[in-house]
């Protein structure tokens, strides 16, 4: 019988192995009973103990010798909430020219009034946003189609910029545009301050044109990409699909599109219930059936680079980080404290600040629970005040029923807005969260993957995380 | 369908659980009998499965349960290593 302490750690079990994860998100792929083993000091294998006492699972002293250093990576895994809020959306106008059948965004025709951020909003906004502690600021610019408000996205630049002065902060900007309107000026503007663009491009023109409810779509969005690339470098032009049913069964076209089209990345992202998306009937039905599309062309991108072409699943590099890198990532939807607040923050159009960007969506629908407080108001009774102080209670998913004892909560989040939205309840229920749902079936098919095809998946990955 | 659990194997928090996991699914009505707690479950199938799940399931548990009790002291110690401000804290403060 060995002598040593358990160090906390969970397990699960997947296709006859047993995965042990520590509290830093390490993970160890053992023979079944493995935990069993740990807890009752039995483990004959020298060199799975060996291994364990490296990974921080057991100990052989009482208070481990490099506790230090366990504190330091756990540390790190947090160091999200280090700097506080770095990214800031500012949401300039609900005005679109586009009419895409799932707008989370609730946009409106493109000759709609009072649906647009005033100047001095702008100017409240910013300087709220320079409030924040972080080093590091992202300002992003969206709509509706935030290029139709041109000379607003100026004036808010040239604000931070001036501000930055004194402030010497690292700044970066993000224009997110269907690319429709990508005028010379606004270009020249983007070219001026390194302001990057992510575009919306949801695959082939028979899914993008159909999604976005107009038949010039794809042609005006890849004429935009060319353009905007042109004057600014491929580096500074990304692009997002979103999942609509109809793009369900194209899994692989949609990441030759992207290939096609010299993308070398791509984010599958599901539709998330707000605004039109919200009226979807059936989301447990588009939640399994997302998850399939996910690993149909989870796999497709393996074997194109397998082929030899790189090209990297944006949302599997984040889980892949935190599961095989000490570090963390600044994605806002799998965090631990959740993002909202700590890691982002929205200046609407209407005057308010909110939680995140889908607390602003819910907001078009009526719902004004994640509405933190007016532009003009002090930002230490927005980001300290009581809605925030409350969502603070269940913001983490070390403390929440069905999260804190999931063995993979390491590599997911907290999501109060989503709960709050799905199930009436931002705590959340998670035996039918679909959050949770989809987000386990993602890490854990990750972590299958790793079991079953580990030598062909894992350079793969790595490239995926330089 | 009804499952017998004994208490003195299996705890309130152990059991509590598994009831979490599976309640989106089935109604679970729980009642202490002596040492054993009973449970009355609706909606069940194929009650083979059912109580293979429900005890894998609780065995699991139970054993997350003790890696949990033995490593509390050792994860508080850890997470106030990481994130608390020692450095700031004077024999003044304390004796505040």
């Amino acid at each position: 019988m060995k002598n040593y302490t358990l160090l906390p750690f969970n397990f699960t079990r997947l296709l006859g192995k047993e995965v042990l994860v520590n509290e830093l998100g390490d993970m160890l792929i053992t023979p079944i009973g493995t935990a069993n083993k740990i807890v009752e000091h039995s483990i004959n294998n020298e060199e799975l103990y060996k291994s364990l006492v490296a990974n921080f699972f057991i100990s052989e002293e009482l208070l481990p010798s490099l506790l230090d250093i366990y504190a330091s990576r756990l540390r790190l895994k947090k160091s999200f909430l280090d700097d506080r809020t770095a990214l800031h959306i500012f949401v300039l106008t609900l005005r679109c020219n586009q009419n895409c059948i799932y707008c989370q965004a609730s946009s409106r025709e493109e000759g709609s009034k009072h649906c647009s951020m005033t100047y001095k909003m702008m100017e409240q906004s910013v300087h709220l946003m320079f409030r924040s502690h972080s080093p590091s600021l992202t300002m992003e610019f969206q709509g509706g189609e935030p290029s139709l408000e041109p000379t607003l996205i100026k004036y808010g630049i040239e604000l931070a910029e001036e501000i930055n002065q004194k402030e010497c902060r690292d700044i970066s900007y993000v224009l997110c545009t269907n690319c429709r309107n990508l005028t010379d000026d606004l270009l020249e503007l983007c070219k001026r301050y390194h302001v990057l663009i992510s575009t919306s491009l949801d695959g082939p023109s028979y899914i993008h044109n159909k999604n976005r409810g107009r038949e010039d779509s794809y042609e005006k969005t890849i004429a935009g990409i060319q353009k905007a690339r042109m004057i600014l470098g491929d580096e500074a032009v990304s692009a997002l699909m979103t999942t609509s049913e109809l793009a369900l069964d194209y899994p692989k076209e949609i990441v030759d599109e992207y290939v096609q089209d010299g993308f070398t990345d791509i984010f599958l992202r599901a539709l998330n219930p707000y605004g039109l998306a919200s009226e979807n009937e059936n989301w447990e039905y588009y939640n399994e059936r997302f998850v399939a599309f996910y690993k149909a062309a989870l796999d497709y991108i393996i074997y194109l680079n397998k082929q030899g072409t790189f090209f990297r699943e944006v949302y599997a590099s984040i889980i892949l980080r935190k599961m095989l890198t000490p570090y963390t990532t600044g994605f806002v939807d799998l965090q631990s404290p959740a993002g909202t607040v700590n890691s982002v923050l929205i200046y609407n159009y209407d005057g308010y600040v909110y939680a995140s960007d889908e607390s602003r969506m819910l907001a078009e629908n009526g719902d004004y629970t994640f509405r933190l407080g007016k532009i003009s108001d002090k930002y230490e009774d927005i980001v300290y005040g009581e809605k925030v102080r409350n969502m603070g209670k269940i913001w983490a998913n070390e403390a929440l029923a069905g999260c804190s004892d999931c063995p993979v909560k390491a590599y997911c989040g907290a999501d109060p807005v989503r709960h709050h939205s799905t199930q009436g309840d931002m705590y959340g229920f998670r035996p039918s969260s679909f959050v949770c749902k989809k987000n386990k079936a993602i890490i854990e098919y990750l972590i299958s993957l790793l079991i079953e095809r580990g030598d062909e998946v894992m350079p793969i990955f790595r490239s995926w995380l330089r | 369908m009804i499952l017998q659990i004994d208490r003195n194997i299996y705890s309130d928090s152990c059991i509590s659980k598994v009831v979490y996991w599976l309640s989106d699914q089935y109604t679970i009505e729980r009642r202490m009998e002596g040492c054993n707690e009973i449970l009355q479950i609706e909606g069940v199938a194929d009650e083979h499965s059912f109580k293979n799940l429900f005890f894998e399931k609780l065995n699991d548990f139970k054993l997350r349960g003790i890696i949990e009790n033995e490593t509390k002291d050792i994860r508080t110690i850890l997470y106030a290593k990481a994130f608390g401000d020692f450095d700031d804290i004077t024999e003044e403060v304390i004796t505040e």
